[in-house]
């Protein structure tokens, strides 16, 4: 099934596989920074639309 | 410290919004009508503004950048300002934003149907209108950045770097995607040509459903449900990854839209090959949403507006995933230039840009107008009607896809074409397109029931125009930067988010544009091709004034089912005087690129005055003006001239005698006509469009003339 794209890029491969091994690298650096992210900080910032000040002013009566 | 007292503008929220509706309901109606067409072409009402060819692409600008541009600006609007604890940076600057953006769509809705149009796809407003979209894309710009630096929360939130990334991107692309040379006031040539251009528009045609239609919606998605199902969302980490995935990946998928044509094989295959990876962040997304719900499943069935988002993702899910499946070739082979596409288009746009924009209209106007819904059981009939709406536009235009791709490529035993009329595959999907109409109408009339029940929820309320808020002022940071993670320090800083978005989403642009540019291997000429005759320019500028682009292709691929049908296989190099390239997108009609010759002036002449006259059947719209309008050679000289500038070969003083060989070509096409007893003059714009039909392809049929002698 995979065989058309392989004889396709025959001569320029290295289009694809430099750019395969691009994100490869950007992904692995993304997914290890993401690891390393502390706890509260997720806790806090996936809590921010919850928290918008407005409800706040609702909740005092304002 | 003591906190601020602050107000959100919740006024432009609610102009966006009604603007979202009543551009809605226009572009759909302007749909449904196109759809109707494909079936009664008396629909298309007999005179020049209001035929398929021209209508089409109002549908498409209406529904992308009317109904769904305005949603995106309601939701940015509401959602941003919340999530910075800041009014909108200036409020002359959102009203500029506001009326400028309609009076671009007003533009739009004037120009097209009087055949103004450049015929790139989702990009056919001409010139001026591009620099006026350039500039309100800014004022949009200068207002998001000012709320975002006077803003009062220090970290920005998700959704807020999709928004960046939506804009960075969409500026990157209409600005490169509209390099065009004017001519006149209204009409301009691109600077790319062929091949080239092809790519910089799928670039652009695939990224505009990237950055346009995803980016902002995932961004309004992430602040929305949370805000709906009053949970935080499943996994911020998982949407920090799929954000950065997404933005990568996506930029380099344009060239699915362009397999099997005379495209660079390696350039097809990076397409593909991004194009299976998007699987991966596009259902990230979509899981992140659906399981934002756990535990909340309870509410989905009373809550309609978790409806409306249940069914939009799970539409979202569908079409990012049958995307993928189609840029495989073996499957692109069948599905493209069919209803496929217009279905898998469809679930995207009706399911899932459609579906969140009604959940966020039924969450936010009672919302702003400190009121109920007016009648929830009108929203939960909407929400059928509309899902049922979905299903009976995408299932038949599934089946006629699936039909006529396969009944194109049929073969009898003996080995010829079992269906070498085009025409008959196009009779036989006709039921489907009837259905297709039908399921269109059933959401429609969701649309108008929507409609009618938010002008009753505000007419119960009051706006509350300025909404009162309050916030602790950011205090000045006192953090040791060295020890402080790197991606917490990136989301306080937008314009260096911006730029990092900037140069991920450069990457893949940079390695996929550039060499078709400047490696002269990937566009190898053909000596055979000539610069087109000035009657046969003009009558090209004629073929994409009536868009009939729209219905035919000019780019034949290599399978036998359509080297037997059409004519020899393209080339690349038989595009190079191309400006803009013609290839089209979809084959409602057959494919034009090796028509010259195939037929006689004469059946061009009594096929345009009225297409079933030649095809009993045919479902093509009349263009019986053509024959009486005078063709206009006051610009001429100037198109010489431009295309001369843009690299085509004409010699130096050749726009001086252009007109005189204007004029002995299409005497000479109106002294053929003669000889079948048909009296026209030879100034109308019938023998110009009549020229370049015979044009076509001729070319490639003298090169192999020429070796086989």
């Amino acid at each position: 099934m995979f065989k058309q794209f392989t004889e396709n890029i025959k001569g320029n491969e290295v289009y694809l596989i430099s750019s395969l091994g691009l994100f490869l690298v950007f992904f692995i650096v993304v997914t290890i920074l993401l690891i390393r992210v502390r706890r509260n900080h997720v806790n806090y910032m996936s809590n921010l639309p919850l928290n918008d000040g407005a409800a706040e002013m609702e909740r005092i009566g304002l | 410290m003591q906190p601020e007292k602050f107000y959100y503008d919740n006024k432009i929220v609610r102009n966006f919004g009604i603007a979202t509706v009543v551009w809605g309901i226009i572009g759909m109606t302007v749909g449904l009508l196109v759809a109707i067409q494909l079936y009664h072409p008396a629909a298309n009402m007999g005179n020049q503004y209001t035929t398929f060819g021209r209508i089409r692409p109002l549908h498409t600008n209406a529904v992308i950048f009317a109904f769904v541009g305005n949603a995106i600006f309601m939701g940015v609007y509401y959602s941003l300002q919340r999530l910075l604890k800041a009014r909108m940076f200036s409020d002359v600057l959102s009203k500029v934003h506001f009326w400028g953006w309609q009076l671009i769509i007003l533009a739009a809705v004037l120009t097209l149907p009087l055949g103004i149009t450049t015929s790139h796809e989702y990009a056919e407003l001409e010139w001026p209108i591009d620099i006026a979209i350039t500039l309100i894309w800014v004022v949009f710009g200068v207002n998001m950045f000012g709320t975002i630096i006077k803003r009062r929360e220090r970290h920005l939130y998700v959704a807020i770097w999709f928004y960046i990334a939506t804009f960075v991107t969409i500026a990157v692309l209409h600005i490169v995607n509209s390099f065009e040379l004017p001519i006149s006031a209204f009409k301009s040539y691109y600077l790319y040509a062929g091949v080239q251009d092809a790519l910089v528009q799928w670039w652009y045609g695939h990224n505009a459903v990237a950055f346009f239609l995803t980016t902002p919606y995932l961004g309004m998605m992430y602040y929305f449900l949370p805000k709906m199902a009053n949970r935080p969302i499943y996994s911020y980490k998982l949407s920090i990854l799929h954000f950065w995935a997404l933005i990568f990946i996506y930029i380099w998928a344009g060239p699915h839209h362009l397999l099997y044509t005379s495209l660079p094989g390696w350039a097809q295959s990076l397409g593909v090959a991004f194009s299976i990876m998007l699987i991966a962040p596009s259902w990230g997304g979509m899981i992140n949403g659906l399981l934002t719900l756990r535990g909340a499943w309870d509410k989905v069935r009373d809550d309609v507006v978790l409806k409306f988002m249940v069914v939009g993702l799970t539409a979202y899910g569908m079409a990012t995933f049958e995307g993928p499946m189609l840029s495989l070739k073996q499957v692109n082979a069948i599905g493209h230039f069919t209803d496929w596409i217009v279905a898998h288009v469809h679930v995207g746009a009706l399911g899932w840009n459609g579906f969140l924009t009604f959940a966020i209209l039924y969450w936010l106007i009672p919302r702003i107008y400190r009121t109920e819904l007016f009648s929830k059981k009108l929203a939960a009939f909407h929400f059928w009607i509309g899902t049922l709406g979905i299903l009976f536009y995408a299932v038949p235009m599934y089946w006629a896809g699936f039909t006529q791709g396969l009944m194109l490529k049929e073969f009898t035993a003996e080995g010829m074409l079992k269906y070498p009329n085009f025409l008959e595959t196009t009779l036989r999907i006709i039921p489907m397109h009837v259905m297709r109409s039908v399921g269109g109408a059933l959401y429609l009339a969701g649309v108008i029931i929507m409609a009618y029940n938010l002008v009753r929820t505000a007419a119960q309320g009051k706006l509350v125009a300025n909404e009162g808020a309050e916030a602790m002022p950011l205090a000045s940071l006192h953090v040791d930067q060295h020890q402080e993670k790197w991606h917490r320090r990136l989301e306080r800083r937008p314009v260096k988010l911006m730029v990092f978005s900037l140069i991920v989403i450069l990457i893949g642009s940079v390695i996929e544009l550039i060499p078709t540019f400047t490696i002269s291997s990937n566009v190898p000429t053909i000596a055979s091709v000539k610069p087109y005759s000035p009657l046969e320019l003009q009558g090209r500028d004629i073929y994409i004034r009536e868009g009939c682009v729209n219905c035919h292709s000019q780019t034949v691929r290599p399978f036998r089912s359509e080297t037997e049908r059409y004519g020899d296989y393209s080339k690349a190099g038989e595009f190079v005087y191309d400006h803009p390239f013609l290839w089209g997108s979809k084959r409602t009609g057959p494919d034009l690129a090796r028509e010259g010759g195939k037929y006689g002036d004469a059946w061009h002449f009594n096929h345009l005055m009225d297409p079933r006259l030649m095809s009993p059947g045919s479902i093509m719209p009349a263009y019986d003006w053509l024959i009486t309008q005078q063709l206009d050679t006051t610009n001429t000289i100037a198109k010489i001239n431009a295309m001369r500038k843009l690299g085509v070969p004409y010699k130096a003083g050749y726009e001086k005698i252009a007109n005189r060989e204007l004029d002995a070509q299409a005497q000479a096409i109106a002294l053929n006509l003669l000889k079948d007893k048909i009296k026209v003059k030879s100034d109308k714009e019938i023998i110009a469009l009549i020229a370049y039909l015979q044009r076509m392809g001729i070319d490639i049929k003298a090169s192999k003339t020429a070796n086989n002698n």
